[in-house]
């Protein structure tokens, strides 16, 4: 199993769960203003999500390993980097304002983008998946993944909330 | 273009060696993956291409079916990957590397339309766990 010329490139894909509470709540909108754009998720008490993450990485298979590059790895820093610090949280308290107006999922998939990105061998990170519930999902997408005719750009998060 | 998929299921054992390395060095890279262990792989087959004029259909599902059965799932299912196929003597039956061999069984045997082609493999090991390949066009491009 020595060095090889070819090596195949691919994806590969984990899911994660953590559940976390939140608000929808701008600060620099009125009260009616915030009952109206974000209405039930305004709730002034807050409330919560099983958050489902899928992280996919991308790299060439080792000839050493059968693996791409970090994959082995990768479990332990999305628990560490990510799971750790949103698990049973209130996100209002993690999402800062430069990350966000509120505690939206197109915020917070964002930032775990970030967070992931600087954690990850450099340019690995190729596609998250964020949802918020089985009906509601967000997703960021590295620019030149192969599979991106049926992905979003990484600048246009889709998804929508009821 | 539209795109299909076809999903099927089989069970394999698998372990995970290189014999470049001692036991121990085994043990520290791949854990309890390197005892002989299996999994029920759900695997994905998606097909890219125009709707046929005549049929409407892109690629008929029994054939698409019928093919991934004879090509993937009678040779893999209930089988140790390892030690009953050719395929793995030289590479180590990780998800990543049996993606590439299912592609390479899959796509000579597809209708040779120039309005059709392989677009994805993806194999779940399990629920939480899968690989993408889009073949060498995408590793190459």
């Amino acid at each position: 199993m020595g060095k090889d010329a070819w090596a195949p490139l691919v994806e590969v894909t984990r899911a994660y769960q953590f559940s976390a509470a939140h608000r929808m709540h701008n600060p620099r909108f009125s009260p009616a203003d915030n009952a109206r754009i974000y209405g039930r998720c305004n709730n002034p008490n807050g409330h919560g999500h099983t958050y489902r993450l899928e992280v996919t990485i991308r790299g060439r298979v080792s000839r050493q390993t059968g693996h791409v590059e970090g994959g082995p790895t990768l479990d332990a820093v999305v628990r560490a980097q990510v799971i750790q610090r949103f698990d049973r949280m209130n996100l209002d308290h993690l999402i800062a304002p430069t990350d966000g107006p509120t505690s939206t999922t197109e915020a917070l998939v964002a930032l775990i983008w970030r967070i992931l990105d600087g954690a990850l061998v450099t340019g690995q990170l190729c596609h998250l998946r964020l949802e918020e519930t089985p009906s509601n999902f967000f997703e960021l997408d590295r620019d030149d993944c192969p599979g991106r005719p049926d992905r979003p750009s990484r600048s246009r998060p889709t998804g929508a909330r009821k | 273009m539209i795109r299909l998929t076809k999903r099927v299921e089989f069970c394999a054992a698998h372990s995970y060696a290189n014999p470049a390395w001692s036991a121990e060095e085994n043990q520290r890279v791949f854990g309890r993956c390197s005892n002989v262990h299996g999994h029920n792989y759900v695997l994905e087959v998606t097909i890219e291409g125009e709707p046929s004029p005549e049929t409407g259909m892109v690629m008929d599902l029994k054939a698409l079916k019928d093919v991934i059965l004879e090509a993937v799932v009678e040779r893999f299912d209930h089988k140790h990957l390892n030690l009953d196929l050719p395929y793995f003597k030289e590479k180590i039956p990780t998800p990543e590397n049996l993606a590439v061999v299912i592609w390479e069984l899959l796509e000579p045997r597809l209708p040779g339309r120039q309005e059709l082609r392989l677009h994805r493999i993806r194999l779940y090991e399990d629920g939480s766990f899968y690989v993408d390949y889009y073949g060498e066009r995408a590793a190459n491009g």
